[in-house]
Order: C-alpha cells, then sequence, then structure tokens
C-alpha cells in the first residue's frame, strides 16, 4: 500500500439540491471531506442520506436537470471537477475515478458481450494498448474470473450475479484509476457472494493500491476494509474518523443509534431496535 | 431456439384459417343470403336462385353431410362452401370481380407496384425521421426541445388523416399547383402523397419511438457508460439504440395496417390504381369477392409481418437467443 | 422505521390508495388538469346536444340543427350563423354540436361492447391458462391479423350501416386491446401471495377473479378507454369517407367529408369548424388518457397494444 501525504480527493462543502414540485430537497447539505491516495473511505448512511449522490456528483454524473449543484467544490488532484468542462469529465470518469454499482445485472449493458464492454473501458482511455483482446483476458483473471477467454464471448445474462459485479470491477479497473467508487456493491448480492466480493476488493487494493470509497448501509462489510468512515445522516456528515474509533467509541447519537442496530448473533434480545428520527433530528439542531 | 421457431410458424396455420373462417362467417353467415345482396333490389327469385347455383351458395356452409350420405366417401363432407373456399385460396384463386369480371388475382397482382410505391417509402422515412427525432428528444430530454416535439407529435395525431389529404391536395396541388392532383405516370405523382402520408403519421410514430428511447435512457447501464467516460453520442447511438431496436423492431409491425388504412386513403384520393384503391371501389360497389379477398390478403400480411419481426426480435436479443 | 408503537400518528396518518397517489401526481401536471377540464365541457355539451336531440324527438319537431334554409347555402360566418351554413343551409355551429353528441354516443356505445368483451376473456385467458388461454389468444390473434377498417367495413356491411354498423364493428375489433392488457395483467396477478391466500380461505375461481384481482386491474379500463375514445372519433371519419359512415344525423365525419367538395370554392369553414371540434376533444383526450397512465401504470407506456 502506497503511503504518501498527497490528498487525492478534497470535497469542500458541498450542496446539492433536487427542485421538485413539492420544494427543494436537499440531497447534499454542505458536506465536506477528504482522501488521501490508497485510502479507504466508507460512507455509510440509510437510504436518502445523500451518500450515493455525493459518490456520483465527484464526476458530476448526477443528472443536473432535476438536480443542481447549489455549491461547495470536489477538488481531485489539484482540479475542481464541478468547473471542469464536459471532455476534462469525460476525461476523469473511468480513467481517474471509477464506478461500480449496486445492481450489476442491469448495469451491465445486455446487448454487449463481457469482451466488448470491457473493451470500450479500454478503447475510451488507453488508445495505445496494442492487443485488447488480451488486455481483456487479463483484467477478467485479476477479478477472479476462471476461463475469462471462454467467458469474454458471454452476454451478462449468462453470468451469475457475483460474476457479473466482477466484471464490473475488471471495467473500472481497466485504466489504473486512482479513485475506485463502489456504490453498495455487494447489496443486492447473497451473503457468501458479499464476503468474496469485498476480499476481491480488499486484494485488490493491495495489489493495485487505489483508493476507494465504499458507500454502505451496511457496518458489517465496513470494519475489514476501510481506514475512515463518514457517516451521513438526511445530507450531512454527522461523524468522521478512522473506523475503529468511529465504532468503539461512537460520538453521535445517530451513529451510536446505527450500530446499536445490527443484530448480534447469540444475543438474548426481545426487540430489535430501531431508529427514532425525531430524536435524531433534535440531537442534530443542537 | 429452434423449437420455437417451428413453434411460432406452426401458430401461422391456425391463425389463417381462423382468420378465413371469421370471414367467411361475417360475409357468409352472419349477414344472411350472400345472393340476396348480390341480387341487389327488385330482384326475383328466379334470379337469386340463378345467383345462388353460379356462385355455389345453396351448397351447406361447412359439412356437406347430405352427400357423405349419397356417395358413402368421407371426402364429399368437405363439398361445402367453406372448404371449396380453403381449396381455392391455397390456390391463390380467388375468384371474379362482379364489377369488371376480372380475375381477382389478377387485379391484386397489377395493384401491388403502385400501392408499393406509395406504401414504403411512407414506411422507410417515417421510421428514419421518427427514430432520428427520438434520438433528439432522448439527447436533449427535459429541454424545451424535447417538449415541443411532444407537443407537436400529439398535435399531429389529433388531426384526421383524411384532413391531412384534402389540405395538402387543396394547397399544393390546386393552389399552388406544384403537384398534380389524380394519377399515376410518373414519379412526380407520388410525391405528395408520400409526403401526406409521412406527416400525416410521424405524430404518432414520434410520439412512441421517444418513449422507447427516454425508456432506455434511464436504465442502469446508460449510468455506467457515461461513468466509464463515454460521450453522450457515443451513449445514444451505441448504447441506447441498439437496445431500443428491440422494442422498435417488434413494433415496427404495427405500422403495416396503417399503411394499409393510408393507403386506402391516399390511393383513392390521388388515383392511384393500387390496392386500396381496389378495395375502396369495391366497398363502394359492393363487390363482395373482391372485399373478401382483400381481408384476406390484409390479414395474410399481417400475419407473415408479425412472424418476420418475432424472429428478427428473436434472433436480437441477446436474451432470447442463447438461453 | 418509524417504531409506530410510539408514534401513533403514524398509524393514524390517511391511507395511500392508488387512486389517491394517482390523483395527487394527476393534479402536479397542469396540462392535463387543463385538458380535462377541456373534456368536461365537452361532456357538457353532449348532454345539452342530446337534450335538444330528444327535445326534438319526443315533440316531433323538426330539431334546429337540422333547418334547412337553401336561400342561404354555403354563407359565410356572420352574427346569425357564427361558423356559417352548409350546402343546404343549415346552421354549422348547431351540426357540431350535435356532432359531440354523436361522438359520445359512439363512444359509450362502442365501448360497451369492447369492455365487457375485453375484460371478460383477458381475464380467463390470464386467469385459467392452457387450453382457455391458447384459445383466446388465438381468437384474438385472428381478430387482429384482419386489419381493422377492412374488419369494421366488413361487419357494418352484413349487420347494417350508420350507427348500428360502425359500433358493433368497432367495438368487435377494440376489445383485443384491452383483452391483451388485462391478460397480461391477470397472469402476473395469478402469481402473488394474496391470491394463494384467498385460495387458501377456500374463494372459488369467480371470486378471486372478480373480486380480488378485479379490482387491481380496473384503472387499466379507465386509461383504454381514454386513450380509446379519440381514436374512435378519428375512426369514424375515414369510415364516413368510405360511405359507412352515419346518415341522417351530422357527425364530424360526415361534415368533413361533406366539406370536401366545397373546398375547393374556397368555402373553409365548415372543415375547420369540423376539424377544429374534433381536434380539441380528441387532444384533450389524448393528454389526459397520457397523463392518466404516467399516474396509474408507467409501464403501461411501452406495452403492446397500447399504442395508439
Amino acid at each position: 500500500m502506497q503511503t504518501t501525504n498527497d490528498t487525492l480527493l478534497s470535497v469542500r462543502n458541498l450542496r446539492i439540491s433536487f427542485f421538485t414540485d413539492e420544494g427543494e430537497v436537499r440531497a447534499v447539505d454542505g458536506i465536506s471531506f477528504s482522501m488521501k491516495a490508497g485510502e479507504t473511505l466508507a460512507v455509510v448512511g440509510e437510504s436518502g442520506s445523500g451518500k450515493s449522490v455525493t459518490a456520483m456528483a465527484l464526476t458530476r454524473l448526477v443528472p443536473a436537470p432535476p438536480a443542481r449543484y447549489v455549491g461547495g467544490e470536489i477538488i481531485f488532484k489539484g482540479h475542481d471537477t464541478l468547473k471542469m468542462s464536459g471532455e476534462e469529465l469525460r476525461k476523469v470518469r473511468g480513467a481517474q475515478i471509477s464506478y461500480i454499482f449496486q445492481e450489476p445485472s442491469t448495469s451491465l449493458n445486455p446487448v454487449f458481450t463481457i469482451r466488448s464492454q470491457v473493451a470500450e473501458a479500454l478503447e475510451l482511455h488507453r488508445r495505445d494498448i496494442g492487443i485488447v483482446d488480451a488486455e481483456v483476458e487479463r483484467l477478467l483473471a485479476l477479478v477472479g474470473i476462471r476461463d475469462a477467454r471462454l467467458r469474454m464471448s458471454d452476454y451478462p445474462h449468462q453470468l451469475s450475479g457475483g460474476m457479473q459485479q466482477r466484471v464490473m470491477i475488471a471495467m473500472a479497473l481497466a485504466c489504473n484509476p486512482s479513485l475506485l467508487v463502489a456504490d453498495e456493491p455487494t447489496t443486492a448480492l447473497d451473503v457468501t457472494i458479499q464476503a468474496q466480493i469485498m476480499e476481491l476488493l480488499k486484494e485488490l487494493k493491495q495489489k493495485l493500491g487505489m483508493a476507494i470509497m465504499l458507500i454502505t448501509h451496511n457496518f458489517s462489510i465496513v470494519a475489514d476494509i476501510a481506514d475512515n468512515i463518514a457517516v451521513m445522516f438526511r445530507g450531512k456528515i454527522v461523524e468522521y474518523g478512522p473506523t475503529q474509533r468511529v465504532l468503539r467509541d461512537p460520538q453521535h447519537p445517530y451513529t451510536k443509534a446505527l450500530l446499536e442496530c445490527i443484530p448480534r448473533l447469540g444475543a438474548h434480545k426481545d426487540r430489535l431496535k430501531t431508529i427514532n428520527h425525531a430524536e435524531i433530528e433534535a440531537a442534530l439542531k443542537r | 431456439m429452434t423449437a420455437y421457431i417451428i413453434r411460432r410458424l406452426l401458430t401461422v396455420i391456425p391463425i389463417t384459417l381462423g382468420v378465413l373462417l371469421l370471414v367467411f362467417l361475417i360475409y357468409r353467415v352472419i349477414g344472411g343470403d350472400p345472393a340476396v345482396r348480390l341480387a341487389g333490389k327488385n330482384a326475383t327469385p328466379a334470379k337469386i336462385e340463378q345467383i345462388r347455383k353460379t356462385f355455389g351458395y345453396d351448397k351447406p356452409k361447412f359439412f356437406n353431410w347430405q352427400e357423405v350420405a349419397k356417395t358413402s366417401s368421407p371426402l364429399a363432407a368437405f363439398d361445402s362452401q367453406f372448404w371449396q373456399i380453403v381449396r381455392q385460396f391455397a390456390q391463390l384463386d380467388f375468384g371474379k370481380s362482379l364489377q369488371s369480371n376480372q380475375r381477382i388475382s389478377r387485379m391484386m397482382a397489377d395493384g401491388v407496384v403502385p400501392s408499393l410505391c406509395i406504401t414504403t417509402p411512407i414506411f422507410v422515412i417515417e421510421l428514419m425521421v421518427a427514430i432520428a427525432l427520438a434520438l433528439l428528444c432522448a439527447f436533449y430530454r427535459n429541454t424545451w426541445i424535447d417538449r415541443t416535439f411532444v407537443v407537436i407529435s400529439i398535435i399531429g395525431m389529433s388531426i384526421s388523416g383524411l384532413v391531412y389529404i384534402m389540405l395538402g391536395q387543396y394547397f399544393f396541388s390546386f393552389e399552388l399547383g406544384w403537384f398534380p392532383v389524380w394519377g399515376f405516370e410518373g414519379v412526380n405523382y407520388i410525391l405528395l402523397p408520400v409526403a401526406i402520408g409521412v406527416i400525416a403519421g410521424i405524430g404518432g410514430s414520434l410520439r412512441f419511438y421517444r418513449t422507447i428511447m427516454l425508456d432506455e435512457m434511464y436504465q442502469d447501464y446508460v449510468r455506467t457508460a457515461f461513468a466509464k467516460g463515454a460521450s453522450h453520442k457515443q451513449v445514444l447511438f451505441k448504447h441506447v439504440l441498439k437496445n431500443a431496436a428491440i422494442p422498435i423492431l417488434t413494433n415496427v409491425v404495427v405500422a403495416i395496417p396503417f399503411l394499409y388504412t393510408g393507403s386506402l386513403m391516399l390511393e383513392s384520393f390521388f388515383g392511384i390504381p393500387g390496392l386500396g384503391r381496389m378495395t375502396v371501389d369495391a366497398i363502394y360497389t359492393g363487390d363482395e369477392p373482391v372485399l373478401f379477398a382483400m381481408v384476406f390478403i390484409g390479414s395474410v400480411i399481417f400475419v407473415i409481418a408479425n412472424l418476420i419481426t418475432d424472429l428478427c426480435y428473436t434472433w436480437a436479443d441477446p436474451r432470447i437467443r442463447l438461453q | 422505521m418509524t417504531d409506530t408503537a410510539a408514534n401513533p400518528a403514524a398509524l393514524a396518518a390517511k391511507p395511500q390508495t392508488l387512486w389517491s397517489t394517482a390523483w395527487r401526481q394527476f393534479r402536479r401536471n397542469r396540462l392535463a388538469v387543463i385538458c380535462l377540464g377541456i373534456v368536461a365541457i365537452y361532456v357538457g355539451v353532449f348532454l345539452y346536444a342530446e337534450s335538444v336531440y330528444w327535445f326534438a324527438r319526443l315533440r316531433d319537431i323538426v330539431p334546429s340543427y337540422k333547418v334547412a334554409d337553401f336561400a342561404a347555402r354555403n354563407a359565410h360566418p356572420s352574427a346569425a350563423h357564427w361558423i356559417g351554413t352548409d350546402f343546404a343551409g343549415r346552421d354549422n355551429l348547431a351540426q357540431l354540436i350535435q356532432g359531440v353528441r354523436i361522438a359520445f354516443e359512439i363512444a359509450f356505445l362502442t365501448s360497451a361492447i369492447l369492455i365487457p368483451l375485453g375484460f371478460l376473456l383477458g381475464a380467463l385467458a390470464g386467469y385459467f391458462g392452457r387450453w382457455v388461454d391458447n384459445t383466446i389468444i388465438w381468437l384474438y390473434s385472428v381478430v387482429d391479423s384482419v386489419p381493422s377498417i377492412l374488419s369494421i367495413i366488413s361487419i357494418s356491411y352484413v349487420v347494417g350501416r350508420g350507427m348500428k354498423g360502425i359500433v358493433i364493428g368497432m367495438g368487435l375489433v377494440a376489445w383485443v386491446g384491452l383483452c391483451r392488457l388485462i391478460r397480461g395483467e391477470y397472469l402476473k396477478h395469478k402469481q402473488r401471495a394474496y391470491v394463494a391466500a384467498a385460495r387458501a380461505l377456500g374463494a372459488g375461481h369467480l371470486t378471486v377473479m372478480l373480486r380480488h384481482i378485479a379490482p387491481n386491474v380496473l384503472h387499466i379500463i379507465i386509461i383504454v378507454f381514454t386513450l380509446a375514445f379519440p381514436r374512435f372519433i378519428l375512426t369514424e371519419v375515414i369510415l364516413s369517407y368510405l360511405g359507412v359512415g352515419i346518415t341522417g344525423e351530422p357527425s364530424w365525419g360526415v361534415m368533413i367529408n361533406d366539406a370536401k367538395q366545397r373546398l375547393w370554392l374556397g368555402v373553409w369553414w365548415e372543415l375547420g369548424g369540423a376539424t377544429a371540434a374534433m381536434f380539441f376533444l380528441v387532444l384533450a383526450l389524448n393528454i389526459v388518457g397520457d397523463a392518466l397512465r404516467d399516474a396509474l401504470d408507467p409501464k403501461l407506456k411501452t406495452a403492446e397494444s397500447s399504442k395508439a
């Protein structure tokens, strides 16, 4: 793992709102955080907390007519992505900052082969590669797909969920990005596959040294892999710090409530704990 | 996959027979005595009887059990009106027109080319223009460009095709004299009908294809493509179009009946001697054999077109092709 | 994740039915609401026109729209005749109003055939499956294969021209669209847990079909009706052209066709009036139908046979 002191990503006071018929919905309401090269940051929160919007905003992937980038800056390697032109952004997407998404079955294009989809990532950013097929095979093998050569001519629907997600990861890593954004990568997969994918990400992180931003609502996958945790609630970051500290000694009532919600095997409980949002909001206002 | 193809091909037969049965029911059974209709007003019973014999209306409708009793041959059961028609039509013999006494199959052969000269250009042009505009709408979705096209297409759909034809003919042929009003003597005789046909139909097509394109735009794989760094153009023309081709293909066949209707009116207004005008004339003159044949042929065309699109669809969608 | 035991307010919140959510979404579409208003106006005109018709018929007098005045034939729009007169000197505006009546009558009568037929066959096909389904699929494939205009003409040819022929013809052709959609819904709902639960409680097939599943597909009938109405109006124009139209009463199709010859003499207001009257109703219905579909079941947009 590389350790440099360069700040890879610095988000300052980011604000993104959706303007609907019912008024302004502040999806991201003034958040700031930063990531160093090679760091793994977990962004944890419920649905609607704004974590996915934050992740998509890094390369302005949030569709701008319903949403609007109201304010703040996203400085990636010294440049503000919110101010980049379309062409500059396209150079960053897929090459410097890559994404994997929640539903691999629908995130892959059903009418193109695996080979052509991975190759597309290469063709967009690494024109210099000689034989594309060889590189595609190498990438698929890297993410643990056996018989990569045969698998290449398959279509997404012919693969299992776990394999589809591996293909997504291969596509994301094709151009050696500095930052991999994983938006709920294991939520749609079943538990054993979840573990496999998280293992794969850990392995790749060690091999390739890229930074990872892991978006999830599931604390249990975070402990192993993340260096830092940011907890989001209603568009704001309510807790931010090193993983072990946040897990052992949560400061904010919301973080405490979230951690208490995790059912523990073997514990004797009559009721599962839920979260009272009204209390949390009151705590926020204090 | 081949099993599916074979099964699909086999459904053509019961449907075709079903169509024949339906048309037969309408013209020979439900409508009362066709001989009476054909004889017209002031017909003597003798004349009606004569018509009956000539056209075979005196035979039983479906199964001729009397003949079986007489000749003790089971095949005689099929000496009835319905099976006679089945036999005839299978040999593409549609009888003769009441009006002109011409062989109907001959009339059809004559009328096919003029009809195609009108319907094919309309179909192709409308398809291309509508898809191009739909892509435009998908590109500029949620902007005024998109909304304007939606409004235009709904307005276009709300005006009767007849009005388009009437106004088009009035302004461009009569008032301005740019195009001939009637006839089929050269290329410039089809320019105006084709133009009107496209304009009348573009509203509905655009609205439909736009829905398909937009549906695709909201799919997850589009998000992935953008995340990979693809440009809008690449996303539209490579990713969306290929996926949209599947529902477009399935529904292109729905356009065919409209070509049929359109050609009915266009041909009769502009004097194009095609199948449409033949049908309209048959309606006016009550020429039943012609109508019967046209209805049947129209259905066969539709059945075959449906079959072809189904097969294309099965081939185009890898999720179905590779099961 | 609200703790409802500690928060009775959550329990008492108003239930969100499909209809209330849909209505709220519909209301937000200002264009659709305006068009709904337009349709309401037309409904008012329809009721008025019906009363004129029946008043005249029951009293055995000639209604105003049939009063011929040969001296004032083809008159320009004027104070006496806002949209001028036709070739027999009859007032165009009065005829247009009767056109509204004919349009609505056609739509209601045709739907009286199309809806029961389409719903019943679709429900049977989707619910029972197997040979019932196969037979019904064969049936609607056959009906669907024939170009609809020709079917309608053939049917009205033998049943009798005029209103009866048109309505029966269109009804016997249009049921296919509804049937397909309903069949799809029943196929889907048959697999749902609530159906299994109902059957486990001893409900018979008919009860499940009508009492349990049917309410879930009612919205489709409304959407189909709203979108089919403008199609019927447009089809009637073509049928009139082909000589299979209404006789004796001024429908928009009749008026447009009559206006054909006079257009070339420079007399355009009859055509313009009929086209405009038709246009606004068709447009409004299409927009309302679209908005209803978006509010109630957006997936129908690309479903088979919901194409106009």
